[in-house]
């Protein structure tokens, strides 16, 4: 799969690898941007208070 | 017989390498995941911090600047303005500095960095109020973690609440390190387990427990022991000095 990207990139070495890094960092700000808020409230680690279980409140 | 062998270890090696494609492959998903998994406990445990505090604290500057601008002579009773936050919690036990506290316990209040005071199940009573029960909900990790360190309070321990025009000063008088998280009895006017059977004007702190998970709740008790007026300059009570 990288091997892949990497040899369907253009350019050189140094072109590709700079090319990498930008992709690289795109992902992380997809990720920190849309996917991990999305995902967190969907996971039970950050609840704090106490309720009747009816799903009202965290 | 050279050439037989070599005709017959060609089929193998052809599958051979569609296998290790597709084991490569899986091996490089995998890796992909761990990667991003790694990445979701640094969002979790220290960009959400960097959000939170960041909105906290300037939503709490929004506040005292409208504290500053309306002079407390000018202000009757009932002048209370919560919008945005009623005050800010210190807890010196707790080493976090100041903290919001804006109405309700919602996640997407909870999520900016403060504390809320609960508005379900069981209506929060406010520090000026004759009797009641205040009781603030915050996040244990993550989201500005304002109650990480609820576990280094102890009995005896200061929590003080800071509004416009008054210092209300707790000390600590019970704890609850583990509950069931819909153990609501806790929040009650006169919380059960603290000990207390009177109406008061009580505090309580609420969290998850353990530390990066939400199975329980961790619960801390105190009760009023005096207020103090808030001076010009904002000189806190000796408990934060």
């Amino acid at each position: 799969m990288y091997g892949w990207i990497w040899r369907h990139l253009p350019g050189n070495a140094w072109v590709r690898a700079l090319i990498s890094l930008v992709l690289v960092l795109a992902v992380v700000f997809v990720l920190f941007q849309y996917v991990f808020p999305w995902a967190e409230p969907l996971l039970p680690f950050n609840d704090v208070t106490v309720d009747e279980g009816s799903g009202a409140t965290p | 017989m050279s050439r037989a062998r070599r005709r017959a270890a060609a089929p193998p090696a052809g599958s051979r390498s569609v296998l290790a494609g597709f084991l490569s492959l899986l091996g490089e998903v995998l890796i992909t995941l761990g990667l991003v998994l790694g990445l979701f406990v640094a969002y979790s445990l220290w960009w959400t911090n960097v959000l939170a505090d960041r909105q906290a604290a300037a939503r709490g500057e929004e506040i005292r600047r409208h504290w500053q601008e309306q002079a407390p002579e000018q202000a009757g009773p009932g002048a209370l303005d919560t919008r945005g936050g009623i005050g800010f919690l210190h807890v010196p036990a707790m080493k976090n500095g100041e903290v919001l506290v804006k109405a309700g316990t919602a996640p997407d209040i909870l999520d900016d960095g403060v504390a809320g005071y609960y508005t379900e199940p069981v209506k929060s009573a406010l520090p000026w109020d004759e009797k009641g029960n205040f009781s603030l909900a915050a996040h244990r990790d993550g989201h500005g973690a304002k109650f990480h360190n609820i576990d280094k309070l102890k009995n005896g321990d200061a929590v003080v609440f800071e509004t416009r025009d008054t210092w209300y000063v707790y000390k600590v008088f019970a704890e609850l390190r583990q509950t069931s998280k819909y153990n609501t009895d806790v929040i009650t006017p006169v919380p059960k387990q603290s000990g207390r059977t009177a109406p008061g004007r009580y505090i309580t702190l609420t969290t998850c427990t353990p530390v990066y998970t939400s199975k329980y709740r961790y619960i801390v008790w105190g009760e009023l022991v005096r207020t103090e007026k808030v001076d010009a300059k904002r000189t806190p009570p000796a408990e934060l000095r």
